[in-house]
């Protein structure tokens, strides 16, 4: 690279090393904020000068700095009018104000300057190391002085602090002082500091425990692996665990978490031979498993028909082709990497061949992209469409070369090979070589390379692939993601148990991807079976399972669980009547029911989708609405029968109870809903009070929520 | 907290009526309204800001083009200018698009800012940033300011705090909730659109052979059953409130003719339309949006957000000004203006109702739209720089605060952030800004972000 020639010599004392451009100037532009998104590094740069999004490319950056606007920017023969310096320490007007205040930035800067204003990288970085990395504090307010050592390839190492930016994740919990680099954390529980050396980007975790007292947790079972985790964080924490279930109520929960429906009420002397790890295997191999988790997979793959002349189709075929592929792969336990792979390498006709599908949900090869990381390695690789991800390894090169694997198909019902396929790289303005995320370019004339992508995908040393199943996993049985949310997975945004994340993750991996298996471990967990009753000193926990999270009963199941209480089935477009809402194959099939219950409609990610409807709303249509109006009383149902065959009207109580809370009434219960019958004894009035006694069973928070 | 207990000590049971409307005129409710306003967020100036009772949000959404609308640049290359003319308004000076005739009019009332600029280019997170004042940020989630407005305000009588016209999901329905505060602060969506023939808001009816009191039996039944039952609430309060909230709104014969436009004379209805020779319905729905607005602010409801669709037009930029009713080739048919119909309609209506010095009009959007025109005749996303108008509420009208430069790319002068935008219009309704929510876990956080300036400008 052609430089100016060296002008002035090095004045300052302090700084009499040469100045690296690459590993000193550029981190501290990055430590300003000067090449921010907000403000030079944005795509179109700031007052005509533009850097790259945290020095992401310092060639360029070198370019734009010593040699655009005739080279104005930097002056040789007087350093201190050159506006790099005059404009960041405000001699003149800019409008990110004065930036540079501080004797050492400056001194940095001018160095440069004096020492020829030259590209130089005198060491390659190899990794940074970020000392804390974990601290534990034991008061509130307690400072924690961060250090940051560069280790070079060639062996040595270097104190990088001061060039380093640290930014909290929640300014209101913890607080960095960029002079003297320390922390300071304001409030009780984990916190992350997020470090950024040139290219590194490094989390620091800081913890306060909630309590001033420890606690003993040395007696909690710990079934295995599970526990052993959840409980160390628990303990470190010092938080309270709320206390195991009964079998009753395990028996409700677990039925509704692998087979998406209500259980049928056993009698006491068969409860007390229930063997909890037999009635999980029994469920697992229950074709509502199969229903149930085929629906999950099929929101995960947003399994949707759409007919539109000007978008990309997917017809109610091929919907449901997909759907009945994904219940075949589980009905034969086929591993999950064998079911991507086949998906990500599928061709053919997608209204018989379920797979290719996946090649129709979204518009076009960059969408496909982002669907595909998200999904598969719950990455989210879209901000790399436009440049280097900010807070991931993502470069723009990972995000086109994956297009370009998928721009070589043409995007119809027939998914084939186009040879002539390309997705422009909006860097060169050519078409983008293909290329592993993260990894090497793919030759040149190979027609597809899927195979060479979903291979390196479904390797068991693949980083992402079976952590974003396992984290997928253990949500639909624990009610959250270890990692939140599922398919935002970077080093800046940890999971709250990453050795329990890593341990799945293995154990998911050691025992062929089995899906079953890795929910069988969560289930069987003392951790899964803790109560969803707070107790004294875990209120505000939400994501260390001192208590199990509170979930909402998904929409599809909420309604199945209506109909079996009411004894009417529902009403799901123009499928067979009897047809259950978790075997629907399409979120295009329209139902009324459904929508107000809050379902996902797949056309976009229903991962972190609140309902669209308010709960006013809800609570509205449940008051005046169809859904269970129409039905409570309804001839054949099950209170019609109840009534017809003359039972009690607290005999009838007896057995909603049963079958909607797996339990009997209790003495609370039965006390105030014998007195409404007793205040009701005409039948017509008697009828009335069942279906207003029927209408709160349904609409009640111990219905409507899995716990 | 027990949330039936006011700051001021009256029972919110005591009080369940519709609004504004009973017989002593402006009503019991505004009164202890503006004391409680007074009491709990003192005002540090003297101004006449922070009287108005309510705001009427008028959401463009998905972006509309800030070149296209109040910042034309008439003598740049057509490239950026664009097919639209600009015209001249009765703020000497000022221009604004050739299809905003109505509201070059009312310039003298209006407040433009030029120069709101936010880092945000994708719909959930600009969308997110404008409606709350905080950028997003996944270690909390912000409550957007309708939903704070209802939760300091409560809610007044029994019409929601929050109401959404016709709905709020057409984006990412994530980033316009109620963040950390309770549920019952969430907006209400009316689901059907008054600008529709077949507009009615869903389930207000009685289901046949039920009445009030069976209804009353049954919230009754789950009340017990939520109490008695073996699932502990993981929240304080009571066992249900959306379902009381729902249950008072059936029991109100007022609440439900608060949403019945059929009230309205056809006179106003027709004041409200775009082309009066077609028919009402016909139209662009905007109008009839703003008229349910004001019905509703009327009666006492502290927030209520329009939310026009169709902005975000990537593709031939003429569709918004198609005047043609029945013209569904494009989803932004008209939007233009439609929506400038609908802001002078509702601007007058409120003045001619003694309404606009207590009532906030605000019109804001997503973003603007990139300056150099696409290839295929549309613009693009463009966060840099954008206009939002305000008006009523005793602001300082008749100015236009802020500047973007020569191509409308970067403010030029005074930018102003979707935190400062929330600290005006939190103070104009009389919030002090720097008044503390607490989150569920006991945070102290601000209305409106630290940062944040109020714009003093407009304060009059």
């Amino acid at each position: 690279m052609d430089a100016p020639a060296p002008v002035a010599e090095v004045k300052s004392k302090k700084l009499d090393e040469t100045v690296d451009f690459k590993n000193d100037l550029i981190p501290m532009f990055t430590k300003l904020g000067c090449n921010a998104g907000k403000c030079h590094g944005s795509a179109i740069g700031r007052g005509d000068f533009k850097l790259s999004l945290y020095g992401g490319l310092p060639e360029t950056d070198y370019d734009e700095i010593v040699r655009r606007l005739g080279g104005r920017r930097v002056n040789l023969t007087d350093p201190e009018s050159s506006l790099i310096f005059m404009k960041p320490a405000e001699f003149v007007e800019h409008g990110g104000g004065e930036i540079i205040d501080d004797g050492e930035n400056a001194r940095l800067l001018l160095t440069w300057i004096r020492q020829g204003a030259k590209y130089i990288e005198q060491r390659q970085l190899k990794h940074v190391q970020v000392t804390p990395n974990r601290f534990i504090a034991n008061q509130i307010g307690e400072l924690t002085p961060l250090k940051v050592l560069a280790h070079y390839q060639d062996g040595s190492t270097r104190d990088v602090t001061n060039l380093t930016q640290f930014a909290a994740d929640d300014t209101s919990a913890v607080t960095v002082d960029s002079k003297s680099a320390t922390a300071k954390v304001l409030r009780t529980g984990r916190h992350l500091v997020i470090a950024r050396y040139s290219t590194e980007v490094i989390p620091i975790e800081l913890v306060v425990p909630i309590s001033a007292k420890m606690i003993d947790h040395s007696t909690e079972p710990r079934n295995n692996f599970v526990d052993k985790e959840v409980l160390a964080a628990i303990s470190e924490l010092r938080i309270p665990v709320s206390p195991l279930v009964d079998d009753r109520a395990f028996m409700r929960r677990i039925t509704l978490d692998l087979a998406g429906t209500l259980p049928e009420y056993r009698q006491e002397r068969e409860m007390r031979e229930l063997n909890r790890e037999t009635l999980v295997d029994d469920l697992l191999a229950s074709q509502a498993f199969i229903d149930f988790y085929a629906l999950k997979l099929a929101k995960l793959l947003r399994i949707h028909s759409k007919i539109d002349k000007n978008r990309v189709n997917t017809t109610p075929q091929a919907a449901r082709a997909f759907h009945d592929w994904l219940a075949s792969q589980l009905r034969n336990g086929v591993g999950y990497d064998h079911m991507v792979r086949e998906i990500i390498t599928a061709t053919g006709d997608s209204s018989v061949y379920g797979p290719a599908t996946f090649y129709t949900t979204v518009e076009d090869a960059r969408l496909q992209t982002e669907f595909a990381t998200e999904v598969f390695m719950g990455s989210r690789m879209k901000c790399a469409n436009c440049h280097n991800h900010p807070l991931d390894k993502w470069t723009q090169d990972d995000f086109h070369g994956l297009t370009a694997m998928f721009a070589k198909l043409t995007r119809s019902q027939v998914i084939r090979i186009n040879p002539f396929g390309k997705n422009i790289h909006p860097n060169t303005g050519e078409a983008a070589l293909m290329k592993i995320p993260g990894g090497e370019f793919l030759p040149k004339d190979m027609k597809d390379g899927r195979a060479v992508f979903s291979d390196w995908l479904t390797d068991r040393d693949n980083p992402y692939f079976a952590k974003a199943m396992v984290n997928r996993l253990w949500k639909s049985l624990m009610g959250r993601g270890l990692v939140e949310p599922l398919d935002d997975f970077r080093s800046t945004n940890p999971a709250t148990h990453p050795e329990l994340l890593n341990q799945l993750a293995d154990d998911f991996i050691n025992h062929g991807y089995d899906i079953r298996h890795t929910l069988k471990v969560i289930a069987l967990s003392s951790t899964y079976a803790r109560s969803t009753n707070p107790i004294d000193g875990n209120y505000s926990d939400n994501r260390f399972y001192s208590h199990r999270v509170q979930s909402p009963v998904e929409p599809e199941v909420l309604a199945d669980a209506i109909s079996d209480v009411l004894g009417v089935a529902g009403n799901y477009g123009n499928e067979p009547p009897g047809t259950r809402a978790i075997e629907l194959k399409d979120g295009a099939i329209l139902s009324d029911a459904l929508d107000i219950l809050g379902r996902c409609n797949r056309t976009k990610s229903c991962e972190g989708t609140p309902s669209p409807i308010g709960p006013l709303a809800q609570k509205l249509h449940l008051f005046n609405g169809e859904l269970l109006n129409s039905r409570i009383g309804a001839d054949g149902g099950r209170l019609d029968q109840l009534i017809k065959s003359k039972k009690t009207p607290m005999e009838i109580v007896n057995e909603f109870y049963q079958t909607a809370l797996n339990r009997r009434p209790n003495e609370q219960e039965v006390k105030f809903l014998s007195q409404l019958f007793n205040d009701n004894k005409t039948s017509v009035q008697q009828r009335a009070a069942l279906e207003d006694f029927v209408w709160g069973i349904v609409t009640c928070k111990e219905f409507v929520t899995n716990h | 907290m027990n949330t039936s207990i006011r700051c001021d000590g009256v029972t919110r049971r005591n009080f369940v009526r519709v609004g504004g409307l009973t017989a002593l005129g402006l009503g019991m409710g505004n009164f202890l309204q503006l004391q409680r306003a007074t009491a709990a967020n003192p005002l540090s100036s003297s101004s006449k800001a922070g009287k108005a009772k309510a705001c009427i949000l008028i959401w463009l959404d998905g972006g509309a083009s800030h070149l296209d609308t109040f910042d034309p640049k008439p003598k740049t290359p057509s490239e950026v200018r664009g097919p639209f003319d600009s015209i001249g308004t009765n703020l000497p000076g000022i221009r604004i698009s050739e299809h905003l005739p109505q509201t070059a009019k009312l310039m003298d009332q209006l407040a433009l800012i030029r120069s709101v600029t936010s880092p945000f280019g994708v719909h959930n997170f600009a969308a997110q940033y404008l409606m709350t004042g905080y950028k997003p940020t996944p270690a909390l989630e912000y409550p957007a300011m309708a939903s704070v407005v209802a939760h300091l305000r409560g809610q007044n009588g029994v019409l929601p705090a929050n109401i959404a016209i016709p709905h709020l999901v057409s984006r990412d329905a994530a980033t316009l909730g109620n963040g950390f505060l309770p549920n019952s602060t969430k907006h209400f969506s009316l689901g059907s659109d008054p600008g529709k023939r077949s507009y009615k808001v869903q389930d207000l009816d009685f289901y046949q052979g039920l009445d009030l009191s069976r209804l009353d039996r049954r919230r009754k039944i789950v009340n017990a059953m939520n109490e008695y039952g073996n699932l502990k609430s993981q929240h304080k309060g009571p066992s249900d409130p959306d379902l009381e909230r729902a249950y008072n709104v059936i029991a109100s014969d007022e609440a439900k003719a608060a949403f019945n436009l059929e009230e309205e004379p056809s006179k106003v209805r027709e004041y409200y339309t775009l082309d009066p020779r077609a028919n009402v319905h016909d139209s662009n729905n905007i109008g009839q949006q703003c008229l349910l607005a004001r019905r509703l602010v009327e009666r006492g409801v502290p927030f209520v957000t329009v939310n026009n669709t169709g902005w975000d037009n990537h593709l031939d930029l003429a569709t918004y000004a198609n005047r043609n009713p029945g013209d569904l080739r494009s989803a932004s048919h008209a939007l233009i203006p439609g929506m400038d119909k609908a802001l002078a309609a509702l601007i007058g209506d409120l003045k001619d109702r003694g309404m606009l010095d207590e009532t906030l009009v605000l019109v804001m959007t997503d973003f603007g739209r990139t300056p150099k025109i696409n290839s295929t005749g549309g613009r693009d996303h463009w966060p840099n720089c954008f206009s939002v108008a305000m008006i009523g509420a005793g602001i300082q009208g008749g100015q236009v605060i802020g500047a973007s430069d020569a191509l409308g790319e970067f403010v030029k002068d005074r930018p102003i952030t979707p935190g400062d935008l929330s600290s005006t219009i939190y103070t104009l309704l009389g919030i002090d800004p720097k008044h503390e929510l607490l989150t569920p876990d006991g945070r102290p956080i601000r209305v409106a972000p630290q940062e944040s300036e109020v714009i003093e400008e407009l304060l009059g």
